[in-house]
């Protein structure tokens, strides 16, 4: 087999002219040029040819040889258009298409994709959170109730509200019922917040605890409860968030890794929507410690107010009836397994000395009708 | 520099690549992608690379594109650990600031904080862009060969972007009448940091010499801006005025975008006739405004009825065969909407890996088989006297650009 080429030597930009022949004894091709130094002998199982050739009748071969190179190739190259000569290589030499990798790849690999990963778990989880909760505790308190308010507005747009406060339930006699049901269970403590207590008609049975001392009681709350004692031990858990600035630090810690999560994914395929779903898994309590520290935040301020701790028992089992163990949408009290243990905690805490309901009956009902 | 030697010794480049290939090879890869969740998409890029890189010939030597996709992957995880811990960080900072935009302002205080927030996490990202768009030039350079020797650059990526950022600064002050200040100084700063083996570039010319590659673009504006004051004079005066205005007005929007294209090829193609490598191997380059126009146009007709016609016989197939095996959609109590919902989301998905295959076969690489025909080199027996240069290792492999998102077509 014999035929003509050229050759780029690697070294110099300069094209050689040459002829390549098999070299039988030494299974190698040989490369003869009258520009060339001396004959070059490349072994045959070290050919390669360059890939995805926009050429189809034209055959570039190289070596595989150790290099600095991203891939280990000789930097010369045999450019071959002499038809029979690549035909016969391409069909007896098999090896031509083999890729190979630099020693150590599969560590690189794995190094990189180890430190990828480690990187944005360690933000995710902890850095975000720790950096959150100090910033959160920094946070001046004008800013961080400015800031409560654009989260409630958002919540309220979330739930059908057209308006800013058009959802807001404001009959006269419930409003003052539930005045007295956060007084009584505030008496006496300095909460750090102007607290700010409201209703909000909408079905969904859920509270929830929004920045800068906010606490949103939904209408369907207060009509899946039994009895105002309940309402006052949700009412008491959230308060223990707000003390605890848990909402607060949730929400710094969000903003800064919905922005870390869309760079991940990308948005080529819509990378944002996914970014906002695994935003929502992330965020789906406020951790287990956190809800631990709110129970006892409230079980203390429900004896304190002379109320039975287990009411607060009472409406995670109601929650549970409604729910099952672990989703829906008051997922926010029932997001951790160790439900049954903290149902129990609440029947196992020490009573204060009961001073009788929160709410008269009158009271209750005016509660009831908050919405109208 | 304008007058060729009266030497034969030059090429004319040649492209060769055609788009049924290039489109299957592209829809091949963009499936691929798909089926591996977007990580694919580093080995896609190297392969239409690789494709395009060889369709390019000169002086009947192809070009070759030497990158690999693994290092590209690699490259991206990198820029991922450091990206996700400076926006991870500066976002948290920003919210802490009461600037987030995620939250609805009430106050015109909270707007303007607001605003602030923007500017600062866009000027935050800013020297990355630039950063980034040097090192992924870079990047390709280094990946690329003719003649068996490396092309290469110097690494400079932060000089470019603090140039980048200052010289944009002074494009919006001065709104626009600079343009070709920053155009120049930046394609000079490039340039002159790029390599052949251990050849140098060089950028000839001057800043001012590209105004008048900005003809069409100034016609265009004064086009809309003459038409709006004509015509806003005529609503108060007489009624001609005010013709003459829509008139202006309407002919300067069109005029205006063909102005903005014409300013892209012809400052290009200034830029590279006012080029040396290794100061003796000069270059011309006359792409013509309305090839690049028509290749455009074109190519987006073709792919729209293309689309169509493809999307009409796989839709209408499947339409067919649901009804076939007896499936109407109004029995459909939810289970039964399972499987159109997902030949639906395939379709989806399909036609978007489509679009973006024909796009490149028909528009992208027309307009490069023009670039490249109507490039040549002068002086060419020069280039036997450079030799090659060392490896590059390629730091990031156009990590950056990936994660944020800047990579063109190719």
């Amino acid at each position: 087999m014999q035929g003509a080429a050229h050759l780029y030597d690697g070294h110099s930009a300069r094209r050689h002219a040459v002829t390549v022949s098999l070299a039988r004894h030494d299974l190698a091709l040989r490369i003869d040029g009258s520009t060339l130094p001396a004959p070059l002998l490349w072994p045959l199982a070290d050919l390669r040819r360059l890939r995805d050739h926009a050429d189809a009748d034209q055959l570039v071969l190289t070596r595989h040889q150790d290099s600095k190179d991203e891939q280990p190739r000789d930097a010369a190259r045999l450019v071959i258009d002499d038809a029979p000569l690549a035909d016969w290589l391409r069909r007896t030499r098999p090896g031509l298409d083999r890729r190979d990798v630099t020693r150590g790849t599969g560590r690189r690999i794995a190094l990189r994709g180890t430190a990828a990963l480690a990187a944005v778990a360690l933000m995710l989880f902890v850095i975000l959170p720790a950096l959150a909760g100090t910033m959160a505790r920094l946070l001046p308190m004008d800013r961080e109730i400015a800031f409560g308010r654009s989260v409630k507005a958002q919540m309220e747009r979330f739930l059908g509200g057209s308006e800013l406060g058009g959802l807001d339930c404001t009959a006269p006699e419930g409003r003052a019922a539930l005045d007295e049901m956060v007084t009584r269970l505030t008496q006496g403590q300095d909460l750090g917040y102007p607290l700010q207590i409201s209703v909000i008609d909408h079905g969904m049975v859920n509270a929830f605890a929004v920045p800068g001392g906010q606490v949103v009681l939904l209408r369907g709350l207060i009509e899946a409860a039994d009895s105002p004692d309940g309402v006052a031990a949700v009412l008491a858990h959230e308060i223990g968030h707000v003390v605890h600035r848990d909402p607060t630090r949730e929400a710094l810690r969000a903003a800064g890794s919905v922005g870390l999560l869309g760079l991940l994914l990308g948005d080529v395929t819509g990378g944002a929507a996914i970014a906002g779903v695994a935003q929502r898994l992330i965020n789906a309590s406020y951790g287990q410690n956190a809800e631990s520290a709110a129970d006892a935040y409230a079980l203390d301020a429900l004896a304190q107010a002379g109320l039975p701790p287990s009411a607060l028992g009472d409406m995670f089992e109601m929650f549970r009836e409604r729910h099952g163990d672990t989703s829906g949408p008051v997922a926010h009290f029932l997001s951790h397994p160790q439900l049954s243990t903290r149902i129990d905690a609440a029947n196992a805490a020490a009573p204060g000395k009961a001073l009788g309901p929160v709410l008269d009956a009158a009271q209750w009902q005016a509660l009831r009708n908050i919405c109208g | 520099m304008t007058e060729a030697p009266p030497v034969p010794d030059n090429a004319i480049g040649e492209y060769t690549g055609d788009g049924k290939t290039l489109f299957w090879l592209a829809l091949r890869t963009s499936l691929l992608t798909l089926l591996t969740l977007g990580i694919y998409r580093f080995w896609a890029k190297t392969r239409i690379r690789r494709y395009t890189w060889s369709a390019t010939r000169l002086d009947g030597t192809r070009f070759e594109y030497t990158g690999t996709g693994l290092e590209k992957f690699l490259g991206f995880l990198m820029a991922v650990v450091i990206l996700a811990v400076y926006l991870g960080v500066l976002q948290l900072l920003l919210v802490w600031f009461g600037m987030t935009i995620f939250a609805a302002p009430e106050t015109p205080e909270q707007a303007v904080l607001q605003g602030m927030g923007l500017s600062v996490s866009a000027l935050a990202v800013t020297p990355l862009v630039f950063f980034a768009q040097y090192r992924a030039r870079r990047y390709r350079l280094a990946r690329t060969r003719w003649r068996g020797i490396r092309c290469g650059m110097d690494k400079a990526a932060w000089g470019y972007a603090f140039r980048a950022m200052g010289y944009w600064a002074l494009t919006l002050v001065s709104l626009g009448a600079l343009l070709p200040l920053m155009t120049f100084r930046l394609e000079k700063y490039m340039t002159e940091r790029s390599w052949f083996g251990d050849a140098r570039f060089e950028q000839h010319g001057s800043w001012t010499g590209m105004y008048r590659q900005m003809t069409h673009l100034l016609i265009g504006l004064a086009l809309v801006l003459g038409g709006l004051l004509t015509g806003s004079i005529g609503m108060a005066t007489d009624q001609p005025a005010l013709i003459i205005g829509y008139a202006g007005f309407a002919v300067g929007l069109v005029w205006f975008p063909i102005g903005v294209i014409s300013w892209r090829v012809q400052s290009f193609a200034y830029l590279t006739r006012h080029k040396t490598l290794g100061g003796r191997v000069t270059f011309d380059a006359q792409p013509e405004t309305k090839t690049v126009i028509l290749a455009w146009v074109v190519g987006s007709i073709v792919l729209a009825v293309a689309l169509s016609v493809a999307t009409g016989i796989i839709g209408g197939t499947v339409a067919t065969l649901l009804a076939g095996s007896g499936f109407a959609v109004e029995t459909g109590n939810g289970e039964h909407l399972f499987l159109p919902i997902v030949l639906a989301a395939l379709g989806y998905l399909l036609t978007l890996a489509a679009t973006q295959a024909g796009a490149l076969a028909a528009i992208v690489q027309p307009i490069l088989k023009h670039y490249v025909t109507t490039l040549t080199l002068l002086n060419l027996s020069a280039l036997d006297e450079i030799h090659q240069r060392a490896a590059d290792p390629g730091a990031d492999a156009e990590g950056f650009a990936d994660a944020l998102d800047l990579g063109g077509a190719l």
